[in-house]
């Protein structure tokens, strides 16, 4: 026990804490400045000095940590002149713009001054000039303003981990400065920009559009562009986001963002969201009423019901909407149309993935705390980059590194580049060799744990490649292979992290091998989640062969429940999965498909096949926030309402249910569950809700896993899983070993789609803010690729595929690429990278494994 | 009196090893790898010696500390960034007698069980570089660096850094900052280098003065090392005396001597039969004393009670002739240009009073200036983050404290009373 006395009060604390919490924790006030919970310790503003009895000098209290019989004092005569002096130190170089800053009313360095600074200053010298930088498209420099507290610079260095800012030069010309200059061509966090606490680093976005005290409201609600689920407030007047703001230590990202999260809100407020229904006239799309628009869509849907019957329909939800429309989605489908043909973009990846882990290891395996990773001593990566796909849980395996864990990289992982411990990355579509001989390594150094009999089984069937064959094939030397067993040999407590490409580019055998490894290692399971409620889709029920709540429809005693339960009926037989349905489509066995929330003939593999198979169709309605080039081929175009516009909830990769709090009303989209409910309304089929929370009730009672989850609930631990209940984790151990589905062919060179930090899928591309970071795609490719085909970078290249597609765009050599692939980003209008790959389909699950067929790239003149 | 740092210094080719070996070199190492480390670790506390950097902390202490943590490796770092202005007695040691530093560090080694070290050594003393180069390649070929070291089965590498000319790497957190490559700034203490340093390692920095004087303690013995100079902080010291006397230049001295007597029997008095206006007695940091108060000893004990400090041992003496206003304004600008930013009384307050001194010095100063310098200096004094800002407060302080009809006279009459 220590005793401290503080301002003649004893505290006491079970450890060392610095002076400074203690006094907070005593409700004594010492101002700071430098000083910033999470950030490593600095002591350089010195206005924290107290008096310490014994020690001679004043003693910094964010510094110094308690002893025994400590005695302090914070409000002596002596103290209080010497945070006058550094308040006054502090202003001699301060442009004292206040009424032209932006951060007036919100500056720490403003607030310090009027409480305890002095009422006028002596400084009769002229001030430090420095030119305010415009230099970064979205981050505003004015270095003098800045007053070295480096918070900046300690966030970037010790939790972002970008180490892109630094203070350069000396005295008082510290300045903070990117590494790279003038713009800043770093990771965009703007993580800086929450912890500088005067207006020294700012968003362009809001410059000189609002003063703190014009916010009316703050809505904390989620971000909208990845599985993560951070939170963030978004600061309101009059119906506009005057701009988003993490506060530090809210919600599971604790304050922290990314580009996506804290500059992507203006898709918002863009001008290009529809904000009318169209319908079209002609062979155009014409503006027309809300009424008109669903008069005909329940007009058509009726009419192919009665003539043809609900499996001529196909129903495309989206990971972006949240469970409330995807239930009400699944519900219309199921009651109103009678159809099971439910689906979405989830089949790529995630709901393939998560179910086949589920079938070997028990349902919820995936389900595990972001914030486990940093806790974790080994990493292993594998499919895709954390610090893309999922930058805030990126963090984490960052921050792993930091602690000495071994993180291990098998794929392109450019964000993890200076934090892996080992980087073996295999070829394109050699994967599964790389995998299946780190397994045998790792069986040789961990040994089998004898867990599983049924997976030790399958594990023993396994035609182990030979070392020849492994090199020929992955390009890897067996020293790399053993370098990561011997990293992975003694660790206790593993984390595994699973992206989108190992599917795409392996089938289950790539799922198999990895869970074998995951079995060797005893590890915990993270998926990675393009987009923020993947985990919601399955849940609600969005798949052609499941209930909301995850149980198998075609079990009659599951399905009938069900139907008694909630009063609706659900065909029995289960329905096309997405890739069926587009087959369907094309062969025209499928008449009219209802798009909510998604651009499948862009995000789809063979998207130029898609897009014909759509063309085909009698009827498409597709309700979206932008015209995308799915909604362009659409006879009916619904204005939809984005998450900001929205209540509701999102489920995270973690398998935490979060709410959406509404801060503005759309203007002119609808939330997807309004316009469903309207168009059930019109086929007579009707829906009685009010709000989002009437649908989560109905959701509560049609799903078992959320059945004891309130509406309150939301806001508290009891939304993570296993929602109050038991955790199930006994596994089954149903292992399917498939046959590999599609021919790998030839050493050549191979396009994917690159996943990039500052963009989202296809909807990003409408936010003028992350444009300005990035408003182009370009292939990226690794300098030996390009050698090989003389191409340098920034040329102007074209890509043709196999089946005749092509695109045109910039090159970009970079070592980050550390295959033989070629990655281009499928974001960008005109540009879409899914036109130059096929697939086939992977029997048991239905998603989709690429065909790798050689591209041919040449110069552009 | 006899010479012990300097008996090399003005043999032409004192460089060489074999020149080093004649005049008795290497014989301390050869004594102290016969002895057990913790033996050296008390000798060396026994002999009283105090570090030679400026602060005076006694090196046994140090290195008891440094010997009683468990981690390793640790590493050895000579602080040879001698940027104090007025100080360049370490440049003559690396210079003209580099294996006498060499030696003085494997000793240290030996006793503290280091395997790594370094010479930190300041950017603007490129000759010192090639030359220690030199030398340490000679010390690696005749087995007295490296592997195995005089057969004795010890290993200990050595290697020059250079610094990139911060002022501020001159102390020792801020110097290994820079040794790791990054930023030059001071660390946070607790936890101090001897426990946390380099790398996260135990690290002992020490002056190259300091090392200089480690063979002579193995070789006589620490009670014939404590007899020199004065009792409480006893050993040869080295002065160097620049300005207005006849004979600047580097000298070796007992501890204590009378700094009367390094001006006037040592350097040969004042320029040109001068007459003596002030003297700063240990590098620009330390404050300046008036010609009342120059019969003190000089030493780490003696010169606080004069008010002063003994610092580097940098003796700047200025005669009737000398502005001490334009002095003042050119430290305070030196503390200016050299204050690393961290901390803001340092970084902010240096610059004011610069700008204030110009000022004056311009004529251009103002009724209430002297109060303010007065202030400001004293809102540094004592809430900086190191001793830098404290340096120049202090200094500040003491120009006013006995030279304040100076800068009345500059104010008032807007121009010197010298020129």
């Amino acid at each position: 026990m220590i005793t401290v006395t503080i301002n003649d009060r004893e505290i006491k604390f079970d450890k060392a804490v610095t002076i400074l919490e203690a006094a907070r924790s005593g409700g004594i006030k010492i101002p700071t400045l430098c000083f910033f919970e999470g950030l490593e310790k600095f002591g350089g503003c010195r206005l924290c000095l107290v008096e310490v009895e014994k020690l001679p000098r004043l003693q910094t209290a964010c510094t110094v940590m308690v002893t025994d019989g400590m005695v302090v004092r914070t409000e002596t005569d002596a103290i209080i002149r010497a945070r006058k002096a550094m308040l006054e130190f502090l202003l001699i170089n301060h442009p004292l713009d206040c009424p032209y800053c932006d951060k007036s009313g919100e500056c720490e360095l403003q607030d310090l001054v009027a409480q305890y600074g002095a009422e006028e200053g002596r400084f009769a010298e002229g001030k430090r000039r420095h030119p305010e930088s415009f230099d970064d498209p979205i981050i505003v420099r004015n270095m003098e303003r800045c007053v070295t507290c480096t918070r900046c610079v300690r966030m970037c260095d010790g939790v972002q981990r970008a180490s892109a800012i630094t203070v350069t030069g000396r005295g008082d010309h510290s300045f903070v400065e990117p590494f790279s200059g003038g713009r800043y061509d770093c990771e965009y966090c703007g993580n800086c920009l929450t912890v500088c606490p005067v207006g020294a680093i700012m968003s362009r976005l809001h410059r000189h559009s609002y003063r703190a005290w014009f916010v009316e409201d703050e809505i904390e609600t989620l971000c909208g562009f990845c599985g993560v689920g951070c939170s963030m407030i978004l600061q309101m007047r009059e119906n506009t986001i005057l701009r988003a703001i993490p506060r530090m230590g809210m919600g599971i990202n604790k304050g922290l963002l990314c580009a996506r999260g804290r500059f992507g809100y203006d898709i918002i407020e863009s001008n290009r969201r529809l904000t009318t229904p169209l319908v079209r006239k002609n062979g155009e799309l014409k503006a027309v009423s809300w009424a008109e628009a669903l008069g005909l869509v329940a007009e058509k849907f009726s009419e192919i019901k009665e003539q043809d019957g609900g499996e001529k329909f196909a129903g495309i939800v989206s990971p972006e909407l949240t469970n409330e429309d995807n239930y009400v989605f699944q519900r219309f489908f199921r009651e109103t149309l009678f159809s099971n043909n439910i689906d979405s973009i989830i089949r790529m990846f995630y709901a393939p993935a998560q179910a086949y882990f589920e079938g070997i290891f028990g349902q919820g395996i995936t389900a595990n705390l972001i914030s486990g990773i940093g806790k974790s001593d080994a990493v292993v990566v594998a499919g895709g980059d954390p610090t893309k796909i999922n930058p805030v849980l990126g963090l984490q395996v960052r921050a792993a590194s930091g602690n000495g864990a071994k993180v291990v990289s098998l794929s392109n992982a450019a964000g993890l580049k200076r934090f892996a411990s080992s980087e073996p990355v295999a070829r394109s579509g050699s994967e599964n060799f790389l995998y299946s001989a780190l397994l045998k390594a790792l069986i040789d150094t961990r040994g089998l744990p004898g867990r599983s009999g049924s997976i030790e089984q399958e594990i023993g069937n396994i035609k182990w490649p030979n070392d020849e064959e492994i090199t020929q094939r992955t390009g890897l030397r067996k020293s790399d292979i053993e370098k990561v067993a011997e990293d992975l040999k003694d660790p206790k407590n593993i984390s595994v992290i699973i992206g989108p490409d190992i599917m795409i580019n392996n089938g289950l055998m790539g799922l198999f091998l990895i869970a074998a490894i995951i079995y060797v290692l005893d590890a915990r399971i993270y998926l990675l989640s393009e987009r923020p409620n993947e985990q919601g889709v399955i849940d609600t029920g969005c798949m052609p062969d499941t209930l909301p709540g995850g149980r198998p429809l075609e079990i009659s005693s599951f399905r009938e429940k069900f139907e008694q339960e909630m009063g609706y009926g659900v065909p029995g037989q289960k329905g096309l999965t997405l890739f069926e349905m587009f087959e369907a489509i094309g062969k025209g066995d499928i008449k009219a498909a209802y798009v909510m929330g998604d651009n499948p003939v862009f995000n789809l593999p063979a998207a130029d096949r898609i897009r014909e198979a759509m063309s085909g169709l009698d009827f498409l309605v597709v309700q979206d926030a932008f015209l995308s080039e799915t909604a362009k081929m659409a006879d009916v175009v619904l204005p939809a309402a984005l998450w900001a516009e929205k209540d509701g909830t999102y489920v995270n990769l973690e398998r935490r249910i979060q709410r959406l709090h509404r801060a503005k009303k759309s203007v002119g989209g609808l939330e997807g569950w309004q316009i469903i409910a309207g168009i059930s309304g019109l086929m007579g089929s009707r829906m009685e809700y009010n709000s989002a929370r009437d649908i989560w009730e109905e959701i509560t009672r049609a799903s078992h896993l959320y059945g004891s989850v309130s509406y309150e609930d939301l806001a508290t631990d009891k939304s993570l899983w296993p929602y109050k209940g038991e955790p199930l984790r006994s596994g089954k151990w149903e292992i399917k070993i498939p046959e590999e589905v599609v021919e790998k062919t030839g050493h050549g060179c191979h396009v994917y789609p690159d996943r990039l930090l500052f963009h989202s899928g296809s909807f990003s591309r409408y936010s003028p803010a992350l444009n300005s970071i990035q408003a182009e795609p370009y292939a990226v490719m690794h300098p030996d690729t390009a050698k090989s085909i003389d191409i340098k970078d920034g040329d102007r290249i074209k890509i043709a595929a196999a089946n005749g597609w092509s695109i045109e765009l910039v090159s970009k050599v970079d070592n980050e690429i550390r295959d033989f692939s070629v990655r281009v980003p499928n974001v960008f209008e005109g540009v879409c990278v899914m036109s130059l790959v096929d697939y086939g389909i992977e029997p048991g699950t239905g998603a989709p494994v690429w065909k790798l067929s050689d591209i041919k790239i040449e110069k552009v003149q | 009196m006899q010479k012990f740092l300097l008996k090399n210094v003005d043999n032409p080719r004192s460089t060489d090893i074999r020149e080093y070996r004649k005049s008795g070199g290497y014989k301390g190492l050869k004594k102290a790898v016969e002895m057990e480390p913790g033996k050296i670790v008390d000798e060396v506390k026994k002999s009283g010696l105090r570090g030679r950097g400026g602060a005076g902390f006694p090196t046994g202490m140090k290195w008891d500390f440094a010997s009683r943590d468990p981690n390793f490796p640790k590493y050895l770092i000579c602080n040879a960034d001698e940027g104090e202005p007025g100080t360049f007695k370490d440049r003559h040691i690396l210079e003209r007698d580099p294996h006498l530093l060499i030696e003085g560090m494997v000793i240290a080694a030996r006793a503290l069980k280091v395997g790594r070290g370094y010479i930190y050594l300041r950017a603007e003393y490129p000759a010192a570089e090639v030359i220690l180069d030199k030398a340490i390649d000679q010390a690696y070929k005749e087995g007295l660096l490296g592997e195995n070291i005089t057969g004795k089965g010890f290993k200990f590498d050595l290697s020059v850094h250079r610094g990139a000319g911060a002022y501020i790497c001159g102390e020792e957190t801020a110097l290994i900052e820079s040794i790791e490559g990054k930023r030059g700034q001071p660390r946070l203490k607790p936890p101090f280098p001897v426990n946390v340093g380099a790398w996260g390692k135990p690290t002992i920095v020490n002056n190259v003065e300091t090392f200089s004087n480690l063979p002579l303690i193995i070789e006589i013995g620490p009670e014939e090392y404590s007899k020199i100079g004065n009792p409480d902080c006893p050993g040869p010291k080295l002065y160097c005396v620049s300005g207005f006397v006849e004979k600047p230049g580097v000298y070796e001295l007992p501890m204590g001597t009378i700094l009367r007597d390094i001006i006037y029997k040592h350097c040969g008095g004042i320029k040109g039969g001068g007459k003596l206006k002030a003297v700063i007695p240990g590098g620009i940091s330390t404050p300046i004393l008036p010609p009342d108060k120059i019969d003190c000893q000089m030493d780490f004990v003696n010169l606080p009670k004069a008010g002063s400090m003994l610092g580097s041992g940098a003796v700047m003496v200025f005669d009737e002739s000398v502005c001490l206003v334009s002095v003042c304004m050119r430290a305070m600008q030196f503390f200016e240009h050299e204050s690393c930013g961290k901390c803001t009384p340092c970084r902010e307050g240096t610059g004011w009073l610069s700008n204030i001194l110009e000022r004056i010095e311009n004529g251009m100063g103002r009724n209430g200036d002297i109060e303010l310098l007065l202030e400001v200096a004293s809102n540094i004094s004592g809430k900086t983050f190191c001793p830098l800002g404290d340096g120049a407060a202090g200094m500040l302080l003491s120009f006013i404290k006995y030279f304040s009809d100076e800068f009345d006279h500059h104010i008032e009459n807007r121009k010197c009373m010298v020129n």
